[in-house]
């Protein structure tokens, strides 16, 4: 019930000994204390800025070291290197056998983060379909995004008639974050187990089939192909929102029956 | 036993009852503005193409600042979040969002008023789009909630669960 015995002190302290001398106490402590919260206050506003400027330049530095590095090589090799393909303007590369049941008309741009989850996905049904001989695979390499994605699309038609196409396509994709520098995409070529012979090495340089992108490009458009990864079955749309791998499957199951 | 004690002043309690949800109200704002801040720049850390892609589908910077805004400003915003949802630094890191948010609203404006089809890559993704399928509408009222969260955090940045020294 009673207050503490050490405040009684205080109060009862008599008041002719030296008052003003205690309100200049607690006036100075209070300056004190204020100044105290003041450069506490500073140290934690500096250390805020300092992390928020780390974090940025950090982050801006990691980004241009992961868009500059050079690539690895894709997980698996996805076919045996074919025969060199010949580039057509506003023809796709085609892989598979030529007189397969099911054709797959597929258009991505190598810089559409969502085509690289949808390789991730779906490489493997699409590789063991063209395998067994049940699917033609039509590969439309649109540039849409940024001068990397046009010059990945030029790689890989430099690759594709070079005759290492789908190993290359593969090491674009796994590499998907990379910028698509000349000597990014020159390497790509001596990881994906291919040679980069000089041919090569001066298709990539001289943007050989730029032509043949900016065509492809139209083709699509054209064909009402408004975003990418799209995908056309035996030349009908392909909802890719609801589609599974398994699903993707059984509907070329299904077609190849046909 | 409520019944029998005396009731307190009506203003009183009213005041009393506004102090403690206050606070509370800060700490939501705080977790849904950080939180939102946080998942949008780490989707666009993951993708550091599609970033500076999305920042270019603007026109509005100059190629070199492209890249680094692309790079640099999901950095800014994941920053910012973990500020918001630890709650150390509220007000300025509020006051931060809150002209990041100013800066989003202009840039979608001015893309809808030049008249092009563009997502505004808030959560990854954005560039070119087809023209049925912007919605510039909706990011700017999304965009212009979250302004008035942090609009709130800089004028009330005390708030419960945070992790800054309350006085």
């Amino acid at each position: 019930m009673s207050a503490p015995p050490s405040r009684r002190p205080a109060n009862r302290r008599p008041p002719n000994r030296a008052p003003n001398r205690r309100a200049e106490e607690q006036a100075r402590l209070a300056a004190e204390q204020a100044a105290a919260r003041r450069r506490e206050r500073r140290i934690l506003v500096v250390a805020l800025v300092a992390f928020v400027v780390l974090l940025v330049g950090g982050g801006i530095g990691f980004q241009a070291w992961r868009t500059n590095r050079t690539p690895a090589a894709a997980p698996a090799a996805p076919l045996a290197a074919g025969a060199g393909a010949t580039i057509t303007n506003a023809r796709p590369i085609v892989w598979g056998d030529p007189g397969a049941p099911v054709t797959l008309s597929l258009y991505e741009d190598f810089h559409c983060p969502h085509c690289a989850e949808f390789e991730e996905e779906f490489a493997g049904v699409l590789t063991a379909a063209q395998q067994s001989g049940r699917v033609r695979l039509e590969l439309y390499p649109m540039a849409f995004i940024d001068e990397g994605s046009a010059a990945a699309a030029n790689g890989m038609a430099c690759a594709a008639e070079a005759g290492f196409g789908p190993s290359y396509f593969a090491g674009l994709f796994a590499n998907h974050t990379l910028k698509w520098s000349d000597d990014q995409l020159i390497e790509l070529a001596r990881v994906s187990g291919a040679e980069a012979t000089p041919a090569f090495t001066t298709c990539v340089t001289s943007k050989a089939h730029a032509g043949w992108v900016e065509s492809i490009n139209t083709a699509a458009d054209q064909r009402g192909v408004t975003g990418t990864p799209t995908l056309f079955l035996d030349g009908k749309a392909v909802d890719m929102a609801s589609l599974t791998p398994t699903g993707l499957e059984t509907m070329i199951a299904e077609a190849a029956q046909q | 036993m409520t019944s029998l004690e005396p009731h307190p002043p009506l203003s009183a309690a009213v005041r009393g009852r506004g102090a403690a949800v206050a606070p509370w109200i800060s700490t939501a704002a705080r977790l849904i503005l950080g939180g939102v801040l946080l998942v949008a720049g780490a989707l666009k850390v993951i993708d550091p193409q599609a970033s500076v892609a999305a920042v270019r589908a603007y026109e509005l910077l100059p190629t070199g600042l492209e890249t680094l805004v692309g790079w640099g400003l999901p950095f800014a915003e994941v920053a910012l979040g973990l500020l918001l949802l630890t709650g150390l630094g509220t007000r300025p890191a509020a006051a931060a969002a809150g002209l990041l948010m100013l800066v989003f609203i202009a840039g979608v404006a001015s893309a809808a008023a030049r008249g092009l089809s563009i997502d505004c890559g808030c959560f990854g993704g954005g560039g070119p789009v087809a023209p049925d399928q912007t919605a510039y509408g909706r990011e700017i009222v999304r965009d212009v909630g979250l302004l008035l969260l942090a609009g709130w955090l800089v004028v009330r940045p005390r708030s419960r669960l945070s992790l800054e020294p309350v006085r």
